[in-house]
């Protein structure tokens, strides 16, 4: 409701622009309402001429160097692409695109005796962060180049991995408060239409005021808007990007956001690391592998202990049972209390953590991790196991590659915890069916999300839950309906591969 | 047939049958047929099996000549009044199959888990989840079934842990019982095998439909391959006496099972049991919606929701061992007499109405 309300009165805001700006005089007398609006004449050989720029947005050495030195030679305003060394020329009388050009770095100049042509210099000032490394998706091999805030560097660095013409980039405005650049990328030929038009369609028809981020753009395209999993992977590994535009998947980046973002795609795929495809099969697989327990096993064990010490103390081992009675025997809390007390704990130090500058955080955790953990099993609060096991939990819900999906696997477990303690293991298992039907309607971009188990495809479980070699996947997966769905020919490829 | 994106891949079906087969039956009914058919039982097994596998033949002998769900079937056949009535009929017959199955089901929670449980929490969540995957459409409710046959796959192989204290010789001697009892165990085992008959309402979503009998009859070879390994194992485990006492005697046999971690492996088989029945709810209640909504011409969902609320006051009203005994008899009557009686007659008017209004056609023309 708040964005469409804030949508209208853009529009009206746009309305006004559009009767202000009919002329170019109106549209001076608008500009000049700011400080930073800077307007000057200079004079030329044959005319006069005047400037105007904001300050804050040009780079005013170009100004110097490549614009004033070179004017002075004008006889008309249509000389300027001859003349000054500057690509980036326009000559237009609109009076909108002169704003807009403004508004994004670009210097305008005019006769004064003429306003009816307008030369539009680009000469933007931007502040570009230097391409630096991963720190989400850190891996000890292979490449280690992030994204950037800036857009153009971030074409830069996915189209300098696909050389290719066929890549093709459509740019998309969104916002009408940040007018923030959208780009959805894919290969022409092997990308499905269906799933690009999708894409462009659903970014078109945004309504929103502002776009801070790529993660505005999933949380408003994604099939399920209410539903905790992200249905689009965000990644800011510009290989990762290249890579899956090869598999026929379609990437979007965003002006201002570090983190590209990519569709369709599976709930399995959010546990693949784009450091499996570095190492050898055997032990991709096998890291692979232990993720996914990671995740059964964080979102299970505090809701099956306390299922088993509040109902089903029979399933246990009498050996065993010893063990769990002695660190049990002297709290006072029923299980149930005593499990979300520390998982509340757990999640205190994760959000003050994060919350926290680096250097601070160090001693959060110290203190989290040693002193309250310590003290809390030595005050007779919690038992020292149940301490072990979300501690493990915790662990292991922080194995999973992509961050949004980890803090999904660590919201779900309170509604498993609060189930077990109702009705015991029934409890656990019925929440499972639930998570397991709401995983089964999701779907991203239209396409299944349980794939390739349901619907099953063998061809797409060689890179799901394992990742087999290279040289097995010679198809593209079947998710993504591919226009083209061979990578290369296996065949010949053992063919050369013969002794 | 229906669209091509709401439709499913002809292996599916494989599921779809083996899934709704195996209930809560699975769990007791080593007792039922053994007070007749004794340690030949597992002849029963087999023979109960076959029988099932020729009512699969003929209702895609009937479906493949129509290409449609039964309640079309019908209205070709009989008009629009009379084969509404007779679609009824069986809506009636799949809303109470599920009652059966979630009521049993509650049955052994109350029974092995908590005596004390509070019916109308249990039933309602079930309700919950229950709505949560019909309302998503024919393809939730098949990966249910999927999932609901993959996922707890691994509780087969506690089978094999009594079999350390087996004694097989009580297999012997083969083909002791006569004709009249043996028929009287295949009959009771049929009970095992029922629920197939969804497969008349969701024909028409596979692909391929008429190449899908294979998967079908392969699907129904995997229910009577888990009923014969546990008939037999529990031949061999129990007495003859024994098992006449034991309602639920697969869920005894796994009192015997032992892991280093985990005793008392009933609860762990109740409990993943959730998984097994849930599919075999959903899709009597999907093909119950179906019907009436291609009868009334109504929206699913509010059907859903009448549906889910009668299946909600059985659950809570219907108490006691007898009387849940008493409707598993009449459902059981009921499905025997639809499957077995009801389905080769309509097989049969459905030949010769087509083959008379195929002479018509070709009279005419």
């Amino acid at each position: 409701m708040r964005i469409r309300r804030n949508s209208s009165r853009m529009k009206k805001i746009e309305n006004d622009n559009k009767e202000d700006t009919s002329s170019l005089q109106d549209l001076l007398q608008e500009l000049t309402k700011s400080k930073e609006f800077t307007q000057f004449t200079y004079p030329g050989r044959d005319f006069t001429l005047c400037f105007g720029y904001y300050v804050s947005l040009i780079n005013l050495e170009i100004l110097h160097r490549d614009i004033l030195p070179y004017v002075k030679e004008l006889t008309s305003i249509y000389e300027l692409p001859y003349v000054l060394p500057i690509e980036d020329i326009v000559i237009t009388s609109d009076s909108k695109e002169i704003q807009n050009s403004l508004l994004r770095g670009s210097i305008f100049l005019f006769d004064i005796n003429n306003l009816s042509q307008v030369g539009i210099v680009k000469a933007s000032l931007e502040h570009v962060r230097q391409v630096s490394l991963p720190e989400v998706e850190f891996s000890v091999v292979g490449p280690k180049e992030a994204f950037v805030e800036s857009l153009d560097t971030n074409v830069n660095l996915v189209r300098r991995r696909l050389p290719i013409p066929e890549l093709v980039i459509k740019e998309i405005e969104v916002g009408q408060l940040s007018k923030t650049r959208v780009s959805v990328l894919y290969i022409d030929g092997i990308a499905n239409n269906e799933n690009v038009n999708t894409v462009i369609q659903r970014i078109s028809d945004l309504e929103i005021a502002q776009v801070n981020d790529s993660s505005t753009i999933t949380q408003l395209i994604q099939d399920n808007q209410n539903s905790p999993f992200p249905q689009l992977i965000d990644t800011e590994r510009p290989d990762r990007i290249a890579s899956v535009l090869g598999e026929g998947k379609i990437a979007i980046l965003v002006d201002g956001a570090p983190h590209g973002l990519i569709g369709p795609t599976t709930f399995f795929e959010f546990f693949s690391a784009f450091e499996d495809y570095f190492l050898n099969w055997t032990i991709a697989s096998f890291f692979r592998l232990v993720r996914f327990f990671a995740v059964f096993f964080s979102i299970l064990v505090t809701p099956i202990y306390v299922a088993v010490l509040t109902y089903h103390y029979e399933l246990i081992p009498k050996d065993m049972l010893a063990t769990l009675i002695t660190s049990r025997n002297a709290i006072p809390l029923p299980p149930i209390l005593e499990a979300i007390i520390l998982e509340l704990t757990i999640e205190l130090l994760r959000e003050a953590g994060a919350r926290l500058p680096t250097k601070v955080g160090q001693t959060i955790g110290i203190v989290g991790g040693i002193v309250i953990g310590t003290a809390s099993v030595e005050a007779g609060l919690t038992s020292n196991v149940l301490l072990i096991l979300v501690a493990l939990a915790a662990l292991a819900s922080f194995t999973t590659p992509v961050y949004q999906m980890g803090n999904t696997i660590r919201l779900i477990r309170f509604p498993f915890l609060l189930m077990a303690h109702y009705i015991g293991l029934l409890g656990v298992a019925l929440s499972f069916c639930f998570l397991l039907i709401h995983l089964l309607r999701l779907s991203s971009l239209g396409r299944p999300f349980l794939e390739p188990f349901y619907p099953l495809r063998l061809q797409d479980l060689t890179d799901s839950l394992v990742r087999l070699p290279f040289s097995k996947q010679s198809k593209r997966p079947i998710l993504e309906q591919t226009n083209d769905t061979v990578k290369f020919n296996q065949s010949k490829a053992e063919k050369k591969n013969d002794l | 047939m229906e669209k091509k994106e709401l439709q499913i891949s002809p292996f599916l079906v494989f599921f779809l049958i083996h899934s709704v087969q195996v209930g809560v039956g699975v769990l007791g009914f080593q007792r039922v047929i053994m007070k007749s058919a004794g340690n030949d039982a597992w002849m029963a097994v087999i023979a109960g099996g076959i029988m099932v596998s020729a009512v699969i033949w003929y209702m895609y002998l009937l479906l493949n000549r129509h290409q449609k769900n039964l309640i079309d079937i019908h209205k070709i056949l009989f008009g629009k009044w009379i084969g509404n009535t007779f679609s009824f009929i069986w809506i009636c017959y799949w809303l109470l199959s599920g009652i059966v199955v979630l009521r049993s089901y509650i049955e052994v929670v109350e029974v092995w888990v908590f005596p004390t449980i509070n019916i109308f929490m249990f039933a309602l969540i079930f309700m919950i989840l229950i709505y949560y995957c019909v309302s998503g459409g024919f393809r939730i409710v098949t990966g249910l079934s999927f999932f609901g046959v993959v996922i707890p796959f691994y509780i087969f192989f506690t089978f094999f842990f009594p079999i350390e204290y087996a004694h097989f010789q009580n297999l012997l001697p083969v083909w002791n019982h006569t004709i009249k009892e043996m028929s009287v165990a295949t009959k009771d085992m049929v009970l095992g095998y029922l629920g197939i008959s969804t497969l008349l309402m969701y024909y028409p979503y596979i692909k391929q439909a008429k190449k899908s009998q294979k998967w079908a009859q392969l699907g129904h070879l995997l229910t009577v391959t888990i009923y014969l390994i546990i008939i037999i194992i529990s031949i061999g485990f129990y007495s003859e006496e024994q098992i006449a006492k034991e309602i639920w005697a697969t869920l005894s046999l796994w009192k015997i099972v032992k892991m280093p971690f985990v005793e008392r492996f009933e609860y762990i088989g109740i409990t993943s049991w959730v998984i097994i029945i849930l599919p075999n709810i959903c899709l009597p209640l999907w093909a119950a919606t179906k019907g009436i909504q291609q009868i009334f011409n109504t929206k699913p969902k509010k059907i859903l929701i009448m549906l889910l609320f009668i299946l909600f006051c059985a659950m809570i009203s219907i108490r006691g061992r007898d009387n849940i005994n008493l409707l598993n008899e009449y459902m059981s009557k009921f499905g025997i007499i639809l499957l077995f009686t009801y389905l080769p007659f309509i097989t049969i008017i459905s030949f010769f109405v087509m083959k008379r209004r195929r002479e018509k056609l070709e009279k005419n023309s």
